[in-house]
């Protein structure tokens, strides 16, 4: 198992270059002028402005030659440095990364407590009243795209009830926590800032609950189909003929087994919303990696692109492995080799 | 250039346009002249400029940039914008959310006063300049100190705008005329340009040109050459300006805060603090202000405006100086039908009224020229008007029954105004002469990577101004030598219109440049290259306790006049 691990954590960097190498020939051949971004669109026919800019970000080179000074400085672990933000993108994706794991952590405990939850009740009460309202909950879930529910969750609790607050991380007038983690409530929190901490728990709940959802129709309906799978099992029903109490039955045997391909939707969905909660981020203004990827492919933010993009495969690369870990754990029939 | 505020419900105050224009216009070039002697020439009017200018150029502070702070607040003042920076740094940045904030950290030589057209000292008490508007000397206020207590000295504005022009950044055009600037003592610049600008002393008071404290900023990697500049960085997280405020911190899509400058050399500005934050939806700054936790929002739209009904809340309703316009480029790969007949058949088909019905529910103004209502040389241009049976014949005359053309446009809502919108309205009224749109909303780099190239025969496109001048207009949409709309246009150069501007920048009387202005604009509208569609106006929308809230056509918003009442 330890050289299975350590071969596919040697593969990783090559996997991570060769995505790299990708977006860079794809989002250099777009019929796109990046310039527009860095020196305006009243400057890009002055061709002064447009050399200088050009020298300056390193775009007067031939492809070629921007390609191999980029991998050059990406062994080297430099990104490259945003054209909109100016600052270099490791640092970018550094800064915004709390933001989206805080958000995506929160949204996962929704998606998992509930859905776990509503699956298993679902299959206990299988075309029940019950089980078809969840899986009506679930299925709406995971249709409705999270900017309409987004802009619903604010227009109703935010705007008309004014029950939770509206778009950020804290309240527009809040000063940030000092960082230490860059999450605003554990920082909060260590800080015995208790206003803070109500603010950024707040400020969590509509995000969190719009992308949470997503991932309770997700879970719902595998937690739901695998235990149903798990009921007609031989010892299921040796559980049951041998009169352990149903919930035993469901909690301890089958949904542990259960559980197992959720394990790899879950981590996967987990991998995907840590650069993919881009419209969840975009409609409640929340400063993460989401909101940063819009922003850099709106504004053909070479260096900012190819940086998410490489968080992303990050992300699932890890998300893969660690799966994998879990699974060998989980399933003792299941050897890393 | 004039500040025209219209009452809503609960609107404000009422100017007069057409007063406010003379006298703005006359106080505009009389501040060219400044209190030098040579420039008064020896005819009536320039004496008459002169005097104004001494008035202007030569007073002591007035009692409003000395007297009584605006209502003091302990509380931070929070603005919901969408924020459009592209670098903190004062030579690099170039947007409107950069005016705001290098107007309240980095302050310029002279400065704008409420009117929107007076100008006024600020860090130099007085300029002049010789007649053929070649040479312009201020002298700086020797009491004027930097955040870190440094005097501000000609040194620094020599550096400031050295590196500006260096740097080529967006407002480096700015720049672009500066020959040599001499310091001969402390308070004294003298700035030499490579051709007659009669309009430098308004692109001075562009908050792009601020003074930057030179030590400070090249102990940071700054410098006045490109290839070894490398402050940027720096500028992101620290200021190095004499303004009332300092930069607290920048966090990118998130936050701009900034704190009181409690070393200001002038009035301390009233909010200990400022915070900006990234609030891109007009609907949620709209719900953010009802509820308070803003104080002030100004990218609201006609629509999200017209919603708001809260008592605590007050909405103006002004004049902008930004428009939208429709762009022909009959040198575009297949607008070869594009003749001028043609063009001016579509601006004749275009229904003005109901673009702006449409786009900003009536919240706006047509415009004749590409040079925007209330410029100098703006009087008197025909307003546009539809007249479908003058195009449709125009449209007979030209030979052309049925023309198809590619209308790629940047998918943009600017200033309340959704391109996607407006170009269906244009879509539909040019059906009606037989000219079909094959609208094409693309994001603006790539929008930009095809005027740059095949070019783009009906595009839509804004505009808003970097400074008080109409030179600047001429300078990007003239059919002259490095004009942004020869290029992309691919049309032909109208010597003609060169000429017109070198007299303009060379002519100091303001009745003379207003008329050779007035030339320009008509001659513009004559290439019927661009066709403004709707100035819409701006909606100022603020907690009813703020106090000094005005839109000012230099800077956008003065945060150091802000005070809670």
């Amino acid at each position: 198992m330890k050289r299975y691990l350590l071969r596919r954590i040697a593969v990783m960097p090559l996997l991570l270059l060769g995505i790299a190498s990708i977006v860079f020939v794809v989002s250099r051949l777009t019929p796109a002028d990046p310039l527009v971004q860095i020196i305006g669109e009243r400057n890009i026919n002055n061709p002064e402005v447009v050399a200088a800019a050009k020298a300056r970000w390193g775009l007067d080179e031939p492809l070629p030659v921007q390609y191999a000074t980029y991998m050059k400085n990406l062994v080297r672990g430099d990104m490259g440095t945003s054209f909109t933000t100016r600052q270099p993108v490791a640092h970018d994706l550094w800064d915004r990364l709390p933001a989206t794991m805080e958000l995506t952590l929160a949204a996962m405990f929704i998606g998992v407590v509930f859905g776990v939850g509503l699956g298993v009740l679902s299959a206990r009460h299988r075309n029940g009243v019950f089980d078809v309202l969840a899986r009506f909950f679930a299925l709406i879930g995971s249709s409705l795209p999270a900017f309409w529910t987004g802009l619903l969750a604010l227009y109703v609790f935010y705007a008309k009830m004014d029950w939770l607050p509206g778009p950020g991380r804290l309240a527009p007038r809040a000063t940030p926590p000092g960082e230490i983690t860059g999450f605003y409530t554990v920082d909060s929190l260590l800080h015995g800032d208790w206003t803070n901490l109500r603010e950024a728990l707040m400020h969590l709940i509509l995000p969190a609950s719009v992308l949470g959802w997503g991932v309770v129709g997700i879970v719902t309906r595998l937690v739901r189909a695998s235990l149903l799978d798990e009921f007609n099992m031989e010892y299921v029903r040796v559980a049951r003929a041998m009169g352990l109490r149903e919930s035993t039955v469901v909690n301890s045997h089958a949904l542990r087994n259960a559980l197992l391909p959720t394990i790899t939707i879950v981590a996967f969905t987990f991998a995907f919303l840590l650069t993919g909660a881009v419209l969840t981020e975009t409609v409640f203004s929340w400063p993460g990696v989401g909101s940063y990827a819009v922003e850099a492919s709106r504004t053909l933010d070479f260096p900012a692109i190819i940086g998410v993009t490489i968080l992303g495969g990050f992300a699932f690369l890890l998300t893969n492995l660690v799966t994998d870990i879990v699974y060998a754990f989980a399933d003792p029939r299941i050897r890393l080799s | 250039m004039v500040q025209v505020t219209y009452s809503t419900g609960r609107g404000r105050r009422r100017r007069s346009i057409a007063a406010a224009l003379a006298a703005g216009a006359l106080l505009i070039a009389a501040c060219g002249g400044g209190d030098d002697e040579e420039a008064t020439g020896g005819d009536e009017a320039s004496a008459t400029e002169t005097a104004s200018a001494e008035a202007t150029a030569t007073a002591e502070p007035t009692a409003e940039s000395e007297g009584a702070a605006p209502g003091g607040s302990d509380t931070a003042l929070v603005v919901a914008r969408g924020m459009d920076i592209n670098s903190l740094d004062p030579s690099l940045a170039y947007c409107d959310t950069c005016q705001i904030y290098l107007t309240a950290v980095y302050e310029t030589l002279i400065g704008l006063a409420e009117d929107n057209v007076t100008l006024e000292p600020r860090l130099a008490t007085s300029w002049e300049s010789n007649p053929e508007q070649t040479e312009f000397t201020f002298t700086l206020d020797p009491a004027a100190t930097f955040a870190d207590g440094a005097p501000v000295t000609s040194a620094d504005v020599k550096f400031s705008w050295e590196r500006l022009k260096a740097l080529q950044g967006g407002s480096s055009y700015l720049a672009s005329l500066i020959d040599t600037i001499d310091t001969p003592d402390p308070q004294t610049v003298v700035v030499t340009l490579s051709a007659p600008n009669s309009a430098f002393l308004a692109q001075v008071n562009a908050p792009y040109l601020g003074i930057i404290n030179k030590a400070l900023a090249e102990a940071n990697g700054a410098t006045t050459d490109v290839a070894t500049d490398a402050a940027e960085p720096w500028f992101l997280a620290n200021s190095a300006g004499s303004g009332p405020f300092q930069l607290t911190s920048y966090t990118e899509g998130n936050e701009l805060r900034l704190a009181r400058n409690d070393a200001y050399w002038g009035t301390p500005a009233a909010f200990p603090e400022v915070i900006m934050r990234e609030t891109p939806q007009a609907v949620t700054q709209r719900q953010q202000l009802e509820q308070g936790e803003v104080d002030i929002a100004m990218q609201l739209s006609a629509d999200v405006a017209a919603g708001l009904s809260n008592p605590d809340v007050t909405v103006e309703q002004v004049q902008s100086y930004n428009y939208v316009y429709v762009a022909l480029s009959p040198g575009a790969l297949g607008a070869e039908q594009l003749t001028p007949e043609v063009r001016e058949a579509i601006r004749l088909a275009l229904d003005y009224t109901g673009l702006i019905d449409v786009t900003v529910g009536g919240a706006g103004k047509p415009q004749p020229s590409p040079i925007p209502n209330g410029f100098l040389g703006t009087e008197g241009l025909p307003e546009p008007a539809q007249d479908l049976e003058r195009a449709k014949q125009l449209m007979a005359d030209a030979g052309v029954t049925e023309l198809t053309l590619d209308a790629t446009f940047p998918s943009l809502n600017v200033y309340g105004v959704d391109f996607s919108t407006a170009m269906q309205k244009v879509q539909t009224d040019l059906q009606e002469i037989g000219i079909t749109l094959e609208l094409n909303p693309v994001e603006i780099a790539v929008w930009a990577d095809k005027a740059g190239s095949d070019g783009i025969p009906v595009t839509m496109l804004y505009f808003a101004p970097d400074h008080t001048d109409p030179s600047q207009y001429v300078q990007y949409f003239g059919l002259i030598e490095g004009s942004s709309w020869l290029a992309r246009a691919k049309a032909e150069l109208v010597p003609e219109q060169q000429t017109l501007l070198d007299q303009a920048f060379a002519t100091q009387d303001v009745t003379e440049r207003g008329a050779v202005y007035n030339e320009l604009a008509l001659a513009m509208m004559a290439d019927q290259i661009i066709i403004p569609v709707v100035n819409p106006d701006l909606f100022l929308a603020y907690r009813s306790d703020i106090t000094g809230m005005r839109y000012s056509a230099c800077c956008n918003l003065v945060l150091a006049d802000l005070g809670k009442g």
